[in-house]
Parts: structure tokens; sequence; C-alpha cells
């Protein structure tokens, strides 16, 4: 056997989940408008919004029809992708990563500040700011670590606390005072002063998109995730202390180091989800941070099965529902579809005991299990 | 084996002799494979415990099975509330409770939190549970393990008294001070056989240790008879550590172990010696005393220094401490050293390297399957145990420290294990056997120290191996000498 088919057989449940999450809101839609016809097309709008109108572009040849679509979709999908490797990468130390928002909210402030206060050349300046963020990150999510290991404090408990610590502290106070923009004339700005060009992230295709190299650098960390828990000593070691603590303690393996050093390594991913939001999207912290990738992290982390490349899998579906389904709207179609969508699949995802037991019991057992003798 | 009404009846014997395997027979639990159980002379069969308390008998369990936040009253009737109109009737349940308390001469404040009460508090719950339920028979399992001697004294005026109202208590302990107090009749059981039957008032520790131990020879040896053993490896000195629930678990342990030989402890279960092994292999920190090994001082050993000083450790609970189950056979044997060769260059896995080194320790201590691939979690406990076996003594240890190593194995893999430490010390590492089973460390032993709650009560080399002797400093019942640092030439 491959390793495509056992890859295919570990993503089904989130497939199916998917596929069921999909199904239902299309009744949903087709029942509430008691039109099936709206449901369809507003679905197809949906896909045309996220992948580009594709029947537009062959009319015309006009390319920018699809990159515009793509640069939105891509940009959401960057910041999944970051925030729901935040989530899964704790996990396989055994984490609930519950803090990502919060990661993710110091992060963008420090590359905010750094875009705009510090003078740096074109090529180094994001890649500072990024670090920037990514340290900043790290810290914010070694303190739910530290208390963790040295009092045995829940780290969802501790997680979730500490959002809304750096919410208050970013948007209540910083973002409002000491770090606001600086009027120009009579004009009152929101968020802070803007980035500088230097710090902004390169775009790929010009001017016929907004697509910018967050969406390569989430690709790359998804595979640099990957790479680090299937192919290095230390991911090996992270990932035998998620699934036996006990054991990894005994076998000699530092679990402390482990997990603080893990759990910084997912704070600096939910860090740079800030970095590329602020460097790539908005180019300041406006106001709020507005949407809870988060929290969508944690969606994502678990339909993507905690895996980094099912993670990116799952961003990049997700990015494309939620940057087309603004397009629903022309239909009437409420834009918040797309993350009913997502709430739906992470639900059948958690029942996936229940998809387990049913593709179990279709399977009759395909893959015989092996006899072992006894010794 | 019989029970009359209005007696007290002890079952006492070592581990694994069979004791708890009759009581869940009693009490529903199990269901027997053949034989009888005659209730007033009729035969029965229980297909579960329901049944059981159906027929009167009930269980007292070792560990309590209460709710902590819930009252005693609300405890008690679980299972069998009162309703009233189909909701829960608490006052009726209240009343009930309260009634069977006065009926026994329980004083229990029946609408206190259970995690507000005394343990022995909380055991008097458990046995007024049973009574509710109609029960004439208890089986009161090792009751007195978390007393104090006060609770103890009660539990015993209790028992007294429910006896002379026509109950019928029995009472499985290791404690034969307790058993000879309070029990009418004992029995000693010894590997599920049932070998004597003493009265309580004519009997006495020594005899009933012996009959526990059994007095059969030691197995021809499988280890050879006089030999040198070598360095000094391992010196502990007047250790003290506590246990769970910061509980003292040595008491001031002291003992010595060489390179060339394997040194065995033999106690009853929970006189320290899952402590000892624990604070030796750097998991447990210990209050005062002093462990060298290979000569050099251990402050706060981290497992990880340990093994590189050549310190192997195979602990005792396989499934969470020895093994990650959803990890391969190869990566379970490179656990710990995954930084180095042949598991990793330059901190990338090197999976051939890895795979080579697994498939020949596998090969070696012929696990089956030999697939360096599989799960270990899918392999069965004795291939898993040599699995563990061969990363341990991969690591070419100096000292060996290895807990119940062949516990629910069969009878292949013990050989196998067994074989394995005694070529351990073929090759001059000293090993450490910490077993209940007192046949394993009779036959691979150099030398045996006897521990009774978290002290050495004694030291044999193998020429005195007695186990009748044993069997009385294990239990307790005899004090070789003051706890003392063994000779350095013994």
């Amino acid at each position: 056997m491959g390793m495509f088919p056992s890859l295919f057989r570990a993503a089904l449940p989130s497939l199916l989940s998917i596929a069921l999450a999909l199904l239902v809101c299309f009744i949903a839609i087709a029942v509430s408008r008691s039109d099936l016809s709206i449901a369809a097309n507003a679905y197809l709008q949906m896909l045309w919004g996220g992948l580009g109108d594709v029947p537009s572009f062959l009319g015309s040849g006009n390319w920018s029809l699809l990159t515009r679509a793509w640069g939105e979709s891509a940009a959401k999908a960057a910041l999944l992708t970051f925030t729901g490797l935040a989530v899964s990468v704790a996990f396989c130390v055994g984490l609930f990563n519950i803090g990502a928002q919060g990661q993710m909210t110091v992060g963008a402030i420090v590359a905010a500040v750094i875009g705009a206060k510090v003078a740096l050349p074109a090529g180094l300046h994001p890649a500072v700011a990024i670090a920037g963020a990514a340290g900043a990150g790290a810290l914010y999510a070694l303190l739910p670590a530290v208390l963790k290991v040295r009092r045995g404090v829940h780290e969802v408990i501790s997680t979730i606390m500490l959002n809304w610590v750096a919410v208050s502290l970013v948007e209540n106070w910083l973002v409002v005072g000491p770090l606001r923009a600086t009027a120009s004339g009579d004009l009152s700005r929101s968020g802070t002063d803007e980035i500088l060009p230097t710090a902004e992230l390169p775009r790929l295709l010009g001017s016929l998109s907004r697509l910018n190299a967050g969406f390569p650098l989430a690709v790359l960390s998804a595979v640099g995730v990957w790479f680090w828990l299937n192919r290095t000593s230390n991911g090996f070691e992270a990932r035998a202390v998620g699934l036996g603590m006990e054991a990894a303690r005994t076998a000699g393996i530092d679990v402390r180091a482990r997990v603080y050093q893990t759990m910084a390594f997912a704070g600096a991913l939910a860090g740079i989800a800030g970095a590329v939001w602020v460097l790539g999207t908005e180019y300041k912290f406006p106001a709020t941070l507005g949407a809870p990738y988060g929290f969508d992290g944690i969606a994502i982390s678990l339909i993507g099965q905690n895996h980094p490349l099912g993670v990116g899998a799952a961003a990049i579906f997700f990015g494309v529902l939620r940057a087309g389904g603004t397009r629903m709207q022309l239909l009437g179609v409420h834009k918040s579809f797309p993350e009913l969508i997502q709430g739906l699949a992470l639900l059948f995802v958690a029942g996936r005991l229940i998809w387990d037991s049913v593709l179990r019991r279709s399977a009759k057992r395909a893959v015989p299990m092996a006899e072992v003798p006894r010794a | 084996m019989d029970f009359e009404a209005g007696e007290i009846v002890a079952l006492v014997g070592e581990n694994g002799a069979g004791k708890s395997t009759l009581m869940n027979v009693l009490s529903g639990l199990y269901t027997p494979d053949s034989g009888e159980i005659l209730i007033e002379g009729q035969p029965t069969r229980f297909r579960s415990p329901r049944d059981a308390i159906a027929r009167e008998i009930g269980m007292v369990h070792q560990h309590f099975m209460l709710i902590p936040p819930l009252t005693v009253a609300e405890n008690v009737v679980l299972g069998l509330e009162p309703r009233k109109r189909g909701l829960l009737d608490l006052t009726a349940a209240r009343n009930a409770v309260q009634k069977t308390c006065q009926r026994f001469g329980f004083s229990l404040p029946v609408d206190a939190r259970i995690e507000d009460l005394t343990v022995g508090s909380q055991q008097k719950v458990e046995i007024i549970k049973v009574l509710y339920r109609g029960a004439r028979v208890l089986i009161l399992d090792e009751p007195t393990a978390v007393l104090t001697p006060q609770e103890c004294d009660d539990l015993f005026a209790v028992m007294r008294e429910l006896a002379a109202s026509g109950h019928t208590i029995i009472l499985i302990s290791h404690k034969l001070r307790e058993v000879l107090a309070v029990a009418a009749r004992i029995y000693v059981m010894r590997r599920g056989k049932l070998v004597a039957q003493v009265q309580g008032s004519a009997s006495n520790e020594r005899e009933l240790a012996a009959l526990m131990v059994g007095d059969a020879r030691p197995s021809p040896s499988i280890g050879s008879a006089k030999r040198d053993r070598g360095e000094l490896l391992l010196e502990i000195e007047d250790l003290h550590v506590l246990g769970a629930q910061e509980i003292p678990a040595l008491r001031g342990l002291s003992l010595r172990i060489f390179a060339s030989e394997v040194v065995g402890i033999a106690g009853v279960d929970g006189n320290g010696q899952r402590e000892l092994a624990e604070a030796i292999a750097g998991l447990r920190p210990w209050t005062s005393g002093s462990i060298r090994f290979r000569g050099e001082q251990l402050r706060n050993p981290s497992p990880g220094e340990l093994r590189h000083r050549g310190l192997a450790h195979v602990p005792e609970d396989r499934l969470s401490r020895a093994i990650i189950a959803p990890m391969t056979v190869e990566e379970n044997i490179a656990l710990g050293r995954d930084r180095e060769p042949p598991f990793a260059r330059k901190g990338l896995i090197d999976f051939a390297g890895r795979r080579e080194r697994a498939s020949r320790l596998l090969k070696e201590f012929d696990v089956r399957p030999p697939d360096a691939q599989a799960r270990i979690g899918l392999l069965s406990g004795g291939n898993q145990q040599k699995v563990v076996l061969a990363r341990e003594l991969d690591l070419a240890p100096r000292l060996l420290v290895v807990v119940q190593p062949t516990r629910g194995l069969d009878i292949s893999a013990v050989r196998a294990v067994h074989e394995r430490l005694l070529l351990a010390r073929e090759r001059g590492a000293g090993v450490l056997l910490i077993s209940l089973d007192l046949d394993e460390v009779l036959s691979l032993s150099d030398r045996i120290y006897a521990i009774f709650e978290g002290r050495i009560t004694g030291e044999l080399g193998r020429a005195e191996f007695d186990e009748k002797r044993i069997g009385r400093l294990m239990m307790g019942a005899e004090r070789e000498r003051p706890p003392r640092a063994p000779s350095a030439n013994a």
C-alpha cells in the first residue's frame, strides 16, 4: 500500500464532515429561501468568489478576474494556516492552545511598530518585523507553558484569559493611546501609524492581485512543521512527549524543555499570523483585530486533524470559502454561511467517533489486523 | 471454603495468590470456569454484581467507590434511589439511610458531603452502602490499608458487632497482626489454592507468614553458585522518600549494589519498592539521605543524565512508563537516544540507521512479529517487554533497575526476560530486581534484601536463602537487625 491511500484514509473523516456541513448549509439556504436554485447559485457564487470568476474569465480572458479572488482567498488561507498550525503544534506536546488569538494580537502590534517606526531596507524590513512578531508571540505563549509546568495551571484556562489580556493591552490601550496614529491635518485616524513602504510584504502578481508573500510563507511553514515533526530528532521528542509524557520522561527526554520550546514555537506561528496580517493586508494595526482568526485556528487545526499538511489544506479550503462568501450576498444570502460551514464541519469532526465506527463497519476488516503470535 | 453466618473469616496470601479473583467471583464480577458456589445449600451462579447483591453478598472495595461532592445519603442510595412520581425523593432517601445507620449502630452525618469526612468515616459509608442493599455477607478488601490505628479499632468493633448480629464478614488483608486480632478463622491461599486453615486464636504471625510463602525450595539456580562481584555501583544510605499524597514511603533505606550481581528486593506490595526504583532512576526526589552511583553523589539527577552515566530502567508500569503505545516499535527503541547515532545524524532522524538497529535487536531478542514498523501497542505484553529490555540493554548499562519485569507475561516470555537479566549480569552489569514474585527474586538473585515499610529488614546471601525467614522479614514479623548499611564485602 502506498502512502496516498493511508493519507486518504486518515483524511476521510474530515472530508466527510466537510461534505456533510456543505450539505446541511445547502439545505438551510434552500429551505430558508424555499428555492433550490438559489442555494445552488449561492454555492456557485461562493466558488467563483473564492477561486475567481472562471466563466467570465473564459469569456473575456481577463486574468484579473481570477487573480483578484486568489489574492483574497490566499490572504485568508495564510492567516488560517498560521493560527491553525499554532494550535496543532501545541497539540503535539499535548497542550490545547486556545491562545492563538492573543498571540496573534501581540505579534500584530509588534509588527506594526517595527514596520512603522524602524527604518530598514526593503528586503530586510518585513523579515525583521516578522521575526519580532514571532518573538512576541513566542514569549506570550511561553507564559501559559511556564504556568502549566511550574504551577499546574491548566493551559486552556490561562491561554483563554491571556487572550483578553492581549486584547485589552493592545486594542484598548496601545492602539488608542501611546501608539495611536498621529493626526495629519484635520483628519483623525483610527489604529496605529501606517507601516513604511519598505515593510510591506511584496506582492507576487504586482497590480493584478493583492496576493502577497504571506501565502507562500504559510505553505512553507506548514511543510516546515511537518518536516520538524517527522524528520528531526527534536520533533520526534516533542511527539513522544505528547503521546506518552511519562514514558518520554522515564526514557530521559527533557519533557519540560520540549514543552517550553514547542509552546514557544506555537506562539511564534500565531505571532507571524499577526505580522502577515499587518504587513500584507492592513498596513497598520487597525482599531481592532476584527476577525477571530486565532479562534478559527482551533477549528482549522481540528478539521486538519492536527496534521500540519491537513491544517494547510483545511486553511486553503476555508480561505477560499470565506473569501467567496461575500459573493453570496449578491443573492441575498448572508456572507456568514462559510463560517457556519466551518463550524458545522468542526462539529462533525468532533463527532469523529461516530465516523470511525461507521467507517469500521463498512470496511469489514478490509485491513486484517495481523494476528500477533504470543511470545 | 465455607463461611458461616455470624463469623469473621480472614483470607490471606501473597500477591497473586488468588484472593481478589476469588472475591470477584463471589461478588459476581467474574464467573467461575468450573466449581460451585452454594448459598444455604443451594447451588448459585452469578452473572453480574447485581445477582450477588440479590443473594445478599456485598463487597467493600479497597479503593472507595464514593462521589466526593455528594452527601452520605446520596452516595448510599446511588443506584437504588427512592422515587416519587418519577423524581428523586431525597427526603425518603435520607430517612432510609438514617434508619439503616441506626439499626447497625453507626453514627454517620447523613447530610455531610463525602469530601468533608475522614477516611475512616468514608469507609463506614461504604459499609453502610452494602448493608443498605441488604447484604448479609460482607467482603472487605484490605479495609485497613488507609486507616489510622484508631480508625482500625473502630472498624474492628463494627465488624464484631455485625458478626454478632448474624452477618458473615470476609476480610482480606496483608496485615497479619490485624487478621489474628479480629478473625475467628483464617484461610491461607497460595497460587490459587487453599493451603491451610487455622484458628485465629491458635496461630501467630510467623506461622502465617511461613504458610503464605510456602516451603518450596528455591528453584535450581539459574544463577551460578559462587561468583566474584565487581566494583561498588550503587550505594544508598538512609534514604527518605515521600510517596503519593506526601506519605513517607522510604524511611531510612540503605543498600548497596555491586557490578556482576543480581540483587533482589523481596517485599509485599506497597512497602516502598516503587519509590525506591523511582528515586534511583531520577524520577522522584528524596527528602534526605544519599545515593551514590559509580562513586558520584547524585543530586537531583535527571533521568537523561543517569542514562548517560550507565543506568537503565525497566519500570513497573509498562504501558504508561516504558512504551508509547501509538508509536512504532523502532520509535520506541529510539526513545531517549533519538539524538545519537545510529538513530539520528545532525539532528535529523536517521531512518535507515534506526531501522537497522531496531531490526537487529528484534531478532536478537526474538520479538514477534519482528516488524520494526509495527505499532508497539499491537504487540503482546511479553513482546512489548522484550522490546523494552532490548532498548535498555542496548544502552550497555552498568546498572539495570527492573521492576516487576515479568508481571502478566506467559512462561516462555518470563524465561526470555530472566535469561536476559542473567546475561546482563554475565556482562558485568549490576541488576536490581524489584519484584513481588518471591520465586522470581529467589531464583535470580545473588543477594536479597527484604523490605518492609520503607526500610531494609534483612539481607541474605544466596547461601542463606530461606523462604520462611524471608517471608517473616518481608512481613515485618522479624527484624534481623537495626537498619544499617550492609557490609562492603558480605
